[in-house]
């Protein structure tokens, strides 16, 4: 059995997150309130509960290095909890939005958060040093609805093509003319003096001012604004390449780099693989879409399945996703090694007999008439119950969350929660047959 | 129980399992507001396809759902008059009284007899399996209870036109 824990936390759990040990484990029971709890011998026990929302609590972050909780709600607030002894203390941010925050997401690097919203809009938000306040910018380039979810792309901002090892490296900024107004740029000062010298724009208007001067820890950082530019190019030769890290902390706030409209139906859950390299996300048509290339021209694969909808995926490796929904029972998805994605199977245990009952039962009515309906019971005139998914969740799944030991990009290890208000946690180790694809 | 009647049923039953994938949704037009989408009708791109599932021209039964609100509307077989008002009566009894069944609705939607509104609440509350089931089996049994009301009422209109002929005799 690929289901190692299962726990009941309450009636029902709209999002759950854990912390970097996977010790303690914070969701919403389905209204405002946060519960956080931890593992004490084997038993779970609620140490706070998380109360300053007024409405139902659509998203939760935990992230892991800094040890911050964030949470979006429908009441459109997101506050960021820290950690102060015992207690979590809240930041209000203002996200400046007008109607339901939906879900949020951490950066990798953890120094900004994302929150996608029923305003049809995404904002990416940022911790101010100096007015000690959560800063929120919205993206101009607004979606036609609610957006439903929001992953960032693995190397935190933005899609950049950088070539690191070679001194010389090109950041490939891929949008439309005149729409990069508000892009910023954080550099480190002295190698920011240094990049002001010498850095080459192909078609800038105006060379970029160093516009501010930010102190963030013991380091100093420059901000520079940047406008009506399609391609920068940075030319380094002597900077070590720790200051180029630095100079790829990048905030690309008005570039759309591509639209895929493959869905015809209503898209969740989407997600980056770990190499950044290929975008799952699902339809509400029961149909798992993966893209490669994301760029001016992606490469774009569906899958249909016949089960019901899923709700959000997970990239298990770069060949594996697992996905879950409607159908109470996550789903494997691996890519073989010409790179075509299947439906392999399911991960929970089902009761044969029940799903059996569901697809034959037509058959064996008419059967049960033939033989005068002493063999197949008494109902056999009446029209069969409903089956029952007889897996782990009893009911819809819409979260899964990986639990990811150190820096591996594989995970074979998640946890899921559902509408049946149950945390399980899955592993894929031991499952000989997905092996492979790990 | 005829077997197109069960045909019938478990197209409605099969149907109901893949129309009820709901979820919490807020308003996009309404702030702070989270409202049936199936009824409020605010973005057409919250809204799915109805189906309309026939058996015959008096027996049918419109399924619409959107993202977090599903609507079931049934119109139950009339063949004459007195099942008309049996109908009426029965279910206006029953609509009256819609709290004690929380998916009921309390007008149903024009052209049909009955509505039901299930919403992500009710799915979060209930199990879903159990949910389709109280439709189908309400469904058999609206079926059965109108023909037992029409079988009493014929009994009892004999019955009393016997006693009220007696004092002729």
């Amino acid at each position: 059995m690929a289901a190692i824990e299962v726990h009941q936390f309450a009636q029902c759990i709209t999002c759950h997150a854990w912390n970097s040990d996977h010790s303690m484990v914070a969701f919403c029971p389905n209204n405002n309130e946060v519960h956080i709890y931890k593992m004490f011998q084997d038993k779970w026990e609620k140490l706070h509960v998380l109360k300053k929302h007024d409405q139902i609590i659509s998203g939760i972050d935990w992230s892991a290095r800094s040890n911050r909780i964030v949470t979006v709600s429908h009441d459109r607030n997101s506050y960021v909890w820290n950690q102060e002894g015992s207690e979590w203390v809240p930041t209000l941010v203002i996200l400046r939005l007008n109607r339901a925050a939906l879900c949020v997401q951490w950066s990798p690097k953890e120094n900004k958060f994302a929150v996608g919203s029923g305003a049809k809009t995404v904002c990416i938000c940022y911790y101010e040093q100096e007015n000690n306040w959560w800063v929120s910018k919205l993206i101009r380039k607004k979606h036609d609805s609610s957006v439903t979810s929001i992953a960032w792309h693995p190397n935190n901002d933005g899609r950049m093509r950088c070539k690191l090892l070679d001194p010389t490296f090109n950041i490939d900024v891929l949008g439309e003319k005149g729409q990069t107004e508000g892009l910023w740029y954080l550099l480190p000062e002295a190698p920011g003096f240094f990049l002001q010298q010498h850095l080459q724009m192909e078609n800038a208007e105006c060379f970029p001012p160093l516009s501010e001067v930010l102190i963030q820890g013991n380091q100093k950082w420059a901000r520079l604004q940047i406008q009506n530019l399609e391609r920068i190019s940075l030319h380094f030769n002597w900077i070590s390449r720790q200051s180029i890290v630095a100079v790829m902390d990048i905030f690309l706030l008005n570039q759309q780099i591509v639209q895929l409209d493959l869905s015809f139906s209503w898209a969740f859950g989407v997600k980056w693989s770990p190499s950044g390299n290929t975008l799952a996300y699902v339809g509400h048509s029961s149909v798992i879409y993966f893209v490669d290339d994301v760029g001016p021209s992606p490469l774009a694969q569906n899958v249909a399945f016949r089960d019901l909808p899923l709700r959000d995926v997970l990239f298990v490796s770069e060949k594996m996703v697992i996905g879950v929904g409607f159908d109470c029972n996550p789903m494997v998805f691996a890519a073989d090694e010409t790179g075509i994605w299947r439906f392999i199977k399911f991960l929970g245990e089902r009761k044969t007999a029940s799903s059996g009952s569901k697809y034959g039962s037509q058959f064996s009515g008419a059967f049960g008439k033939l033989y005068g309906q002493s063999k197949y019971g008494v109902s056999n005139d009446g029209v069969e119950t409903s089956r029952t998914s007889g897996g782990v969740h009893e009911n819809c799944i819409n979260c899964i969350v990986p639990l990811r030991e150190g820096n591996t990009s594989r995970t074979t290890r998640f946890s899921t929660s559902g509408l049946d208000g149950k945390v399980v946690i899955w592993d894929v180790e031991n499952q000989e047959d997905l092996l492979d694809y790990l | 129980m005829a077997n197109t009647l069960r045909l019938y049923l478990t197209c409605i039953r099969n149907t109901l399992d893949a129309a009820m994938c709901l979820q919490n949704f807020p308003c996009q037009e309404v702030e702070r507001h989270n409202k049936p989408e199936v009824e409020m009708k605010t973005s057409p791109e919250l809204l799915l396809n109805p189906i309309l599932i026939c058996r015959n021209e008096a027996e049918k039964c419109l399924i619409e759902t959107s993202i977090n609100s599903l609507r079931i509307s049934l119109k139950v077989k009339q063949a004459d008059e007195l099942e008309n008002i049996l109908t009426k009566k029965f279910l206006r009894f029953l609509s009256m009284r819609a709290e004690a069944f929380q998916v009921l609705r309390r007008k149903p939607v024009q052209g049909y007899d009955i509505s039901f509104l299930i919403t992500n609440y009710h799915c979060e509350d209930m199990q879903k399996h159990k949910l389709i089931d109280f439709i189908v089996q309400f469904m058999e049994d609206i079926d059965k209870e109108i023909s037992e009301l029409k079988m009493s009422m014929n009994t009892r209109g004999r019955l009393v036109a016997t006693e009220f002929l007696k004092q002729f005799m």
